[in-house]
């Protein structure tokens, strides 16, 4: 261990009060923008010290009324995009909602942002995975990789989807985030 | 843009915190993307050595490496000490070493062991700090022995800066 001033002005850990409980499948996408399942009550007073300024919904139900004044209290802006669960094979994401939820996200005057679905795996994953190829350059294995460590077995729809997926973004590049790898 | 200037980031890669990345080992083509992190620092958790790649990327990039991974008759697959993870911890919260690469040979076992008592040191549950670890783990056999590393780690092993030199993420 090194010993520097700083370490020498340290203290013997104690954790915080409340134990912290973050929503299912909760992970830092890239800095400034999260990803995980929908928020419960018990996950709030963690979700609160990420202060965050947008919460974007990909989801069929509808928004609880409770988070939504939850949102409200804490200054969150909500977008809800209805999508619906992919039923292979007649089901499948709509390129226009993820077109817009991209652009969302590449306004860093709306970070830090929290993306879920339901349980934060298939939804948020294709989202996910269209923002590593489209906005950061990712192979595709590398993104399909990190898609299945949510997705479980299921997913072949959506990694086509990921695959296949080429909007055209128009966006302030003056706002765009740092990471953005220039298309 | 071309395939052959896509990015390929190393296996089981992902962002831990602001600053803070883990992952398997990093192999040649990794590299590039690796450069876009800005790294300043890598803590490597395993008895071997890191291949000649990286550690010509390190040298040639004033990367730090710290090594945690050598134990007293250790193998391989052993788990990490106790004292291993305290000592890779100090230096995971120091954002002096910031941007960090917290990797091992696969980025499953011996990284996600050290990121999940990091999440005990955070206050996260046992039960959402698992639900990661497991995550990287995927359908390989997982080992108990971690687990009980991170439900049993004493947080009070870990020196915690003062408010102003902590990483915004480490609340306590």
């Amino acid at each position: 261990m090194t010993s520097t001033n700083n370490v020498e002005k340290s203290k013997p850990h104690r954790p915080p009060a409340l134990p912290i409980v973050p929503p299912l499948s909760f992970q830092l996408v890239v800095t400034g923008v999260y990803r995980s399942g929908y928020p419960l009550q018990i996950n709030y007073p963690m979700l609160e010290r990420l202060n965050l300024k947008t919460i974007i919904y990909l989801g069929d139900s509808t928004y609880r009324e409770e988070t939504t004044e939850w949102c409200k209290t804490n200054n969150i802006t909500l977008h809800h995009f209805h999508s619906p669960t992919v039923k292979e094979p007649f089901v499948s994401t709509d390129p226009e909602t993820i077109t817009e939820a991209l652009l969302i996200l590449l306004d860093k005057r709306n970070y830090p942002v929290l993306v879920h679905s339901n349980k934060g795996k298939h939804r948020v994953g294709v989202l996910v995975g269209c923002m590593r190829r489209v906005l950061m350059g990712w192979g595709l294995a590398a993104t399909n990789a990190e898609y299945g460590r949510y997705s479980g077995e299921k997913g072949e729809a959506d990694l086509e989807f990921i695959e296949l997926f080429n909007p055209k973004l128009d966006y302030d590049k003056e706002f765009a985030p740092d990471w953005l790898r220039s298309q | 843009m071309s395939r052959f200037n896509q990015l390929v980031p190393p296996l089981n890669f992902c962002q831990v915190e602001e600053g803070l990345f883990r992952s398997g080992q990093p192999a040649s083509f990794n590299l590039p993307f690796l450069s876009g992190l800005n790294l300043k620092t890598i803590v490597w958790l395993a008895v071997e050595e890191p291949n000649e790649a990286v550690l010509r990327w390190a040298n040639d990039n004033n990367l730090t490496i710290y090594r945690f991974g050598l134990q007293e008759g250790g193998a391989p697959w052993d788990s990490l000490r106790v004292n291993c993870i305290a000592d890779a911890l100090q230096h995971i919260i120091n954002p002096a070493n910031f941007p960090i690469l917290v990797t091992c040979p696969m980025g499953r076992y011996r990284t996600g062991t050290v990121i999940g008592c990091l999440r005990r040191l955070q206050g996260w549950t046992l039960s959402s700090t698992l639900e990661e670890y497991r995550r990287f783990i995927g359908n390989k056999r997982n080992r108990l022995e971690n687990e009980l590393r991170i439900e049993y780690f004493e947080t009070n092993l870990v020196k915690i800066l003062e408010e102003e030199s902590r990483p915004g993420w480490l609340w306590v």
